[in-house]
């Protein structure tokens, strides 16, 4: 499992940054990287709230 | 005995005055709300309200948000939020980027310089919290952004006020609230032109600039109406929200003075009281949508073709998401359940960020402001508008 942003709703929040800052990060220019994109047993349980609290719902797992 | 039948009329002065209790019986006894004569459902579940939030292919907002539009199918404005995707995605992309944590940080400075202004001209012997100070700055702010001159930016809230007040039992828009809207529009309609004529480094300007994508492949500008929508919007929604947010903060905290302490006693705990405050008693109450499919929640089953009301307000008192969900406490635990009081999902606020940073930058100043107060509670009176809550008017006494 992977996880996955969708670039036309992510609004540069921040929020999942907040949460798990090993796999988030928004740079300077406000442009949110994705540093890990695997879902492993360590991450997963930050990710899942990551992916509930984004405002936006711009992030998911794909498979 | 049967219990009597939960009535939910968003439009009696009962509702306005206090919608919690019906709320509360709307969660426990009507999850699925359905209201035969006006022929509309409501959900008030915090699984149900967040499921449809995320639900935009099931519920639309293309048709408007609120009952009488939904109804009647013809929206007044194109307005994002009045939009589903691609529409949508298109139009909110135009300024969103000027609304992120880190851009408004540019609008720090503006906010603290007005908030100041109007608190030092503020009498502690004779203050109200929204006449003299949450009503004033908000306003100012946004206005500001979107580039409409100084001597008409207060101008911007009276219409607000005018557009979105509802006598009770009233569902359609009154004729003076139509009249406030064709006064916004005309007036926005007319500063579109000279920023056509003369750009500035404001946002109207960046609209007349932008282009957006075409179904055809070729990108267009936006016209003279769709700029207009997007600038009533931004007063609107940018203004009258904080407005309200920081009248029932006064109230709320008069009731909860230990929480008050709290603050008094650590300011680091404002962004979590912002955070409490919208989810305890927030301004935005509901947002209605249009069922484009047979949907399914936890109540049963809403047919096609509905107007159906996502009380956010009531989700966000939900005892099944939020443990003692009617006590206002700062320090909760913020990761049991989302907080929807700046909505969920696509049409999720898009001034969130401002709407933080202007409500934590007055708690502050209100804190040294008004350290000990009371509310001079007959002289509360409440707003009656299509759904937004709060007060018009919160007369405090400083203590000293």
């Amino acid at each position: 499992m992977k996880i996955d942003v969708d670039w036309g709703l992510c609004e540069s929040n921040g929020v999942c940054m907040g949460i798990i800052p090993e796999v988030f990060q928004l740079g300077d220019d406000d442009m949110l990287t994705v540093l890990q994109t695997e879902v492993t047993p360590e991450n997963e349980a930050d990710l899942r709230e990551a992916v509930r609290q984004c405002p936006r719902q711009a992030i998911s797992f794909i498979e | 005995m049967t219990k009597p039948k939960v009535v939910f009329d968003p439009f009696s002065a009962e509702y306005f005055e206090n919608p919690f209790d019906i709320y509360r019986r709307m969660r426990e006894d009507a999850p699925l709300y359905y209201d035969e004569k006006e022929d509309f459902y409501a959900l008030t579940r915090h699984e149900d309200v967040a499921a449809a939030f995320k639900d935009f292919e099931g519920f639309s907002s293309a048709r408007g948000c609120d009952l009488a539009m939904v109804r009647k199918g013809d929206v007044p404005q194109r307005s994002i939020i009045f939009m589903d995707p691609p529409d949508h995605r298109h139009m909110r992309s135009l300024l969103n980027k000027a609304f992120t944590p880190r851009a408004i940080q540019s609008q720090k400075e503006t906010v603290i310089e007005l908030i100041d202004k109007y608190l030092s001209e503020a009498d502690p012997d004779n203050f109200d919290v929204v006449q003299d100070f949450s009503g004033p700055f908000p306003v100012e702010v946004i206005t500001r952004m979107a580039g409409v001159p100084e001597e008409y930016r207060q101008q911007v809230r009276h219409w607000i006020d005018t557009s979105l007040h509802h006598e009770p039992g009233q569902i359609e828009i009154s004729e003076t609230a139509m009249q406030a809207n064709i006064d916004t529009a005309m007036y926005y309609f007319t500063l579109i032109q000279q920023r056509r004529e003369d750009p500035q480094d404001d946002m109207i300007s960046r609209l007349i600039a932008a282009e957006i994508p075409t179904e055809e492949g070729p990108t267009r500008q936006l016209d003279d109406i769709e700029i207009t929508g997007f600038a009533t919007l931004l007063g609107g929604a940018g203004a009258e929200t904080v407005t309200k947010l920081l009248g029932t903060a006064a109230v709320t905290f008069a009731r909860n003075p230990e929480q008050w302490q709290k603050l008094l006693d650590d300011r680091g705990k404002i962004p979590a009281a912002v955070e409490e405050l919208l989810r305890y008693e927030g301004p935005v109450q509901y947002n209605v949508r249009y069922t484009l499919k047979e949907v399914r929640v936890s109540g049963g089953v809403i047919p096609a073709g509905k107007p159906v009301f996502l009380c956010g307000a009531a989700a966000n008192r939900d005892s099944e998401a939020f443990t003692d969900a009617d006590v206002f406490d700062i320090d909760r635990d913020r990761s049991e359940a989302q907080n929807l009081g700046l909505g969920y999902g696509i049409h999720s606020c898009l001034g969130a960020a401002l709407a933080r940073m202007e409500s934590a930058i007055a708690l502050d100043k209100l804190l040294d402001f008004m350290p000990r107060y009371e509310v001079i509670w007959d002289g509360l009176q409440r707003v009656n508008m299509q759904n937004v809550a709060g007060y018009h008017h919160v007369p405090v006494k400083v203590l000293r």
